[in-house]
């Protein structure tokens, strides 16, 4: 039985074979964009799932309320470190403090690299489940030892045997290399870890972090945690949640609140509002989620429109068949396994194209998915999923054809209804309403891009470099470093900052000014500069001076910008000070000496938080600015500052990023999801136009005698181009004014997560409709053209 | 073997019900060879489709081999009719995708008949229908006459006893005709019931009796032999 079945279908596919195409290479597109789409979710889904112990391990968080509202982050205070292995320390394996992920130079004879890597205290091999390929694994207990990723070990030491080498940190501090272990892959929230250093190195080589000892206000560390197996995450954070608030009352006014954030919701929802957890990339896993569904559907109302348009080729056999004797059932099944092999079919062509596009998704996703060949359940759930398809695409068809009254069908009296073709035309509308909505959504999101990329930024990004410095042998270099970089024709100006120009490192609290309203809790950024920090970043000041050098009192000035102004409520700030609010405070009074527009330094969607620009009087700095000299190429200044960097510094390595670029990167997430939308919108209305093809043929065809005789009467071909063509039209438009209303409420709803967004314009909808017209008509006159042109004697010879 | 007793069928469009059978009786016996006869619309069809469970009569009763089998569902009829009739269709109605054998061998796959069995099933009919040589060939590659052969192969091949014919030669030159007129008297003499509905006087004086209808009623009943 089913033999014959399969037969029959073949013989089928052989003999319409445009039909054929359109339904299986339609299928095809759609399976694969499904697939990638999948593999794409599933890569999310399984970020982090390196660690076997994933769901018992967390990071400490804090919420912090400030002025009605709370802020969620990571860094925590050194002291309670103390204070949890003290009262809760029976509730965890491993408690482990850690530093931020720091850049350092890494020297060995006369190889020096740049790496990135933690100081961790002592278990945290244990907890990151770190595969050690050799050396010891009891590495962080020692105070000068080093753990080496392979790679890095690679890149230091090429084929010598790394154990046991005495490294210079930051061109300083020895460290010996006591253990090497496998590099972390990319979906791996500790990536960046490529060397790992123990804590007490950090706490002996670094002033500060030894003074952060016993300071509950100073934020500045994180910690992971992993709990006990017989004990849950919640249960935990009920516990530790006001050890903070009790341990530090001077901290009680901000109402800090300590939890474990656990490492399942790293990656997919680490956003936070005013401490409610509000998602993350868990929301373009739907949004993609959403789309694959919809990319699959459009291609089963292919397969569904062509197989009842063209039911009526396949009557007479229903009919025949159920006259023998088959059964009801015994056709949908027929049908059903006709529709399990066609889709099928369009699996194998499927597997083709993922193979082939899987690179190229890889670039545009900015991912490393590998076709999972030896995964039995990505096989499983192809299996479920060539099933699934089947049965969406196939049993409509299997049900619509297996309904036919064998009387009518076989007497040739058969023809199908008034209405026979109304969920055809449902199912247009609602192949182009998706399509359409698509359209609209993609251009929107890629608008909000634009109108963000736009935003002045309040400096002048072109041509500006950075170029870190945070050894100390660059402390208190940076006049001479100016004068030689201006003299060596590569920049024409210099500043030195304390943090990148597109990020903000530090923010801060505690002060008070003439005006400050009771109880104000105030919190900004805080950058420390140098000289020519106004002129170098090409800022513009509204109001007062930038830093000079003839005036001595400048070591203790400050430069806010126009939000800190407003934020601050102060009036006529030039020459005012702003000082440190505790009564025993010992902070110099800082002068207003200037005051400088906006600039856009953190997320280009939001606006720009208050900040202040201090004098750094110590020369401690992280980067150097350089105005590149624009009578020069760009490789050219290059060319000089590295080489005047290198006479001063010929043992540490020169690196630069260009602020334009670095400012480019904010967007990549969401040029990410745009760039896949394109391609996802762009297939959906590929294969609703191979629907529409096909079903224009058929119309085409089934109409041929009425062309005939309407040509022997008369009509023109643009007559007929126009009587053939108008019934897709008006779908179209109706697809049109269903998703247009759908799409600008949905589109309106994603841009509120911006503050800073495009509103949904009049012109994304006429291109959208237009596009989707245009489109149309050009799929449909082939056909339309094509039957108008034939010659009615032929057509009317048919019947 | 087949008793109907006052048999109504009504046909509705949107806006006239038309009556197709008006509680139409006769009885047919087992081996017996009846032609209906009429002019187009008097019901004719209808009754053939009713006769062969293709279709439900609205009223009245059809008692087959003893059995009322007027409210039988799909299913029921279904079954009765891939065991027990055979139809011949005005217009052959193959399966064009299938080949000669394989439009043949259909009804004995519906019924369940093991592979092997059915090939020598199928074999033999076609040897009896003289289109053995053709076996390989697709519907489209052959002349009215011998696709009506192969439509007579597939109707007898499960041996019912009961076949249906509808107008089996109206699409045939007289020659082919008669030989499907043959064929058919064959399969009586060897025991099956035949009903035949016909335009052709001719091809109705192979029956054993003649009803003829008009307007959904008999009107008369020759006796032949």
């Amino acid at each position: 039985m089913l033999k014959n079945y399969f037969k029959i279908a073949f013989r089928n596919l052989l003999k319409n074979k445009v039909y054929s195409f359109i339904n299986i290479s339609g299928l095809a597109i759609g399976m694969a964009a499904t697939m990638l789409i999948s593999l794409w979710i599933y890569d999310e889904l399984s970020y982090d799932s390196y660690f076997k112990e994933k769901a018992t391990i967390a990071q400490v968080f804090q919420h912090e309320s400030a002025n009605n509202n709370v802020g969620t982050g990571p860094a925590i205070p050194r002291p309670l470190e103390f204070a949890m292995r003290e009262e809760f320390g029976d509730n965890f394996k491993h408690l482990i403090m850690s530093s931020w992920n720091f850049t350092r130079y890494i020297s060995y004879g006369d190889k020096n690299i740049n790496v990135s890597g933690n100081y961790m205290q002592e278990g945290a091999v244990e907890m990151l489940e770190l595969n050690i390929i050799k050396g010891d694994k009891e590495s962080l207990k020692g105070a000068n030892s080093i753990l080496l990723s392979e790679e890095t070990a690679k890149t230091l030491f090429g084929s010598e045997d790394p154990i046991g080498k005495m490294v210079k940190i930051n061109n300083v501090n020895p460290a010996k290399v006591t253990a090497v272990y496998e590099d972390l892959s990319k979906n791996n929230s500790f990536n960046g870890l490529k060397y790992l250093m123990p804590w007490k190195f950090y706490v002996a080589s670094e002033e500060w972090v030894k003074n952060a000892e016993d300071s509950w206000g100073n934020n500045s560390f994180q910690m992971f945690a992993q709990i006990n197996d017989n004990t849950t995450m919640e249960a935990v954070t009920a516990k530790i949640l006001d050890v903070k608030k009790r341990n530090a009352p001077d901290e009680a006014e901000f109402n800090p609140q300590i939890f474990l954030f656990p490492m399942k919701d790293w990656y997919l929802r680490s956003d936070w509002e005013n401490g409610v957890q509000t998602g993350g990339r868990i929301e373009n896993v739907w949004l993609f989620g959403i789309i694959g569904v919809f990319v699959l559907l459009l291609a089963c109302i292919n397969f569904i429109n062509l197989s009842t348009a063209r039911s009526e080729k396949r009557a007479t056999e229903v009919g025949i068949r159920k006259s023998i004797g088959s059964q009801r059932g015994q056709l949908v099944f027929q049908f059903l396994t006709e529709s399990f092999l066609i889709v099928l079919l369009a699996f194998v062509v499927a597997i083709g194209i993922v193979l082939l596009s899987l690179n190229g998704f890889n670039n545009l996703a900015s991912k490393e998915i590998l076709f999972p060949w030896s995964n039995s359940l990505f096989w499983l759930s192809t299996l479920l999923f060539i099933v699934v398809t089947a049965i969406l695409a196939g049993s409509y068809p299997a049900l619509y054809l297996s309904s036919f009254n064998p009387v009518a069908v076989l007497k040739g009296t058969f023809k199908a209804g008034r209405y026979a073709s109304l969920p055809r035309k449902v199912l247009v509308v609602a192949q182009f309403t998706i399509s359409v909505a698509l359209i609209i959504g993609t251009l929107v999101v890629m608008n909000q891009i634009q109108f963000s990329k736009d935003r002045p930024t309040g400096y002048d990004k072109n041509g500006l470099v950075q170029i870190p410095v945070m050894s100390s042998e660059f402390i208190g270099k940076q006049d001479i470093m100016r004068e030689q970089f201006i003299a060596s024709g590569g920049a024409i100006h210099m500043t030195a900052m304390s943090s990148p120009t597109t990020e903000v490192w530090s923010n801060r609290g505690g002060y008070t000014w003439e005006g400050k309203p009771e109880g104000f809790q105030e919190d900004l950024a805080f950058t420390s500069v140098h000289y020519d920090f106004v002129k170098t970043l090409g800022l513009k000041l509204i109001d007062g001076r930038g830093f000079s050098r003839e005036f001595a009192t400048d070591s203790n000035a400050v430069i806010l910008n126009k939000t800190a102004v407003k934020y601050m409520g102060i009036q006529d700030p030039i020459g005012k000070y702003i000082r440190g609010s505790s009564p025993n405070s010992t902070m110099i009074p800082l002068k207003i000496i200037g005051v400088i527009d906006d600039m856009v330094v953190q997320s280009p969607y939001s606006p720009v938080k208050q900040a202040m620009y201090v004098f750094e009087q110590y020369g401690n700095i992280s980067y150097y600015n350089l105005r590149l000299n624009p009578k020069n190429s760009v490789s050219k200044n290059l060319e000089l500052v590295e080489s005047t960097f290198q006479t001063n510094f010929p043992n540490l390595p020169f690196d630069y990023q260009f602020v334009d670029e670095e400012y480019g990167k904010k967007f990549r997430s969401e040029e990410r999801v745009a760039s896949l939308a394109r391609v996802f919108t762009a297939l959906a209305i590929f294969i609703s136009c191979l629907g529409l093809f096909g079903l224009a043929s058929f119309v085409a065809e089934q109409r041929t005698k009425e062309i005939g005789v309407r040509k022997v009467l008369g009509a023109s071909i643009s007559q007929l181009w126009l009587l053939l063509s108008k019934d897709f039209i008006t779908l179209v438009v109706l697809a049109l004014v269903i998703a247009s209303p759908l799409a600008y409420y949905v589109m309106s709803g994603w841009l509120q997560k911006f503050p800073y967004r495009t509103s949904v314009g009049w012109d994304v909808f006429l291109i959208a409709c237009l596009g989707a017209l245009i489109i149309t008509l050009i799929t449909v006159s082939f056909q339309a053209i094509k039957a108008a042109s034939a010659n009615p004697v032929k057509s009317l010879r048919t019947e | 073997m087949i008793q109907i007793t006052d048999l109504e069928k009504f046909y509705k469009t949107e806006e006239v019900q038309t009556i197709a059978l008006n509680k139409l009786s006769f009885g047919v016996k087992e081996g017996e060879f009846v032609a209906i006869m009429g002019p187009s619309g008097c019901g004719k069809s209808t009754l053939l489709n009713i006769l062969g469970l293709l279709d439900d009569p609205d009223g009245g009763s059809f008692m087959f081999n003893g059995e009322e089998v007027a409210g039988y569902n799909e299913r029921k009829r279904s079954e009765l009719r891939k065991h027990n009739i055979g139809f011949v269709f005005q217009s052959f109605n193959l399966i064009d995708e299938l080949t000669v054998f394989e439009n043949v061998e259909l009804p004995l796959i519906y019924t369940g008949v093991k592979p092997a069995e059915r090939k020598k099933k199928v074999e033999e009919v076609l040897e009896k229908m003289q289109i053995m040589h053709r076996r390989n060939h697709f519907p489209q590659q052959l002349s009215g006459g011998q696709q009506q052969r192969v439509a007579v192969a597939r109707a007898v091949v499960n041996n019912p006893k009961l076949i249906l014919a509808d107008e089996p030669t109206g699409n045939l030159d007289s020659v082919n005709g008669n030989e499907v007129m043959d064929l058919l008297i064959d399969l009586n003499e060897a025991g099956t019931t035949i009903i035949m509905v016909t335009h052709s006087e001719h091809d109705a004086k192979y029956s054993h009796r003649i009803i003829r209808m008009l307007d959904g009623q008999k009107v008369t009943e020759n006796i032949l032999a």
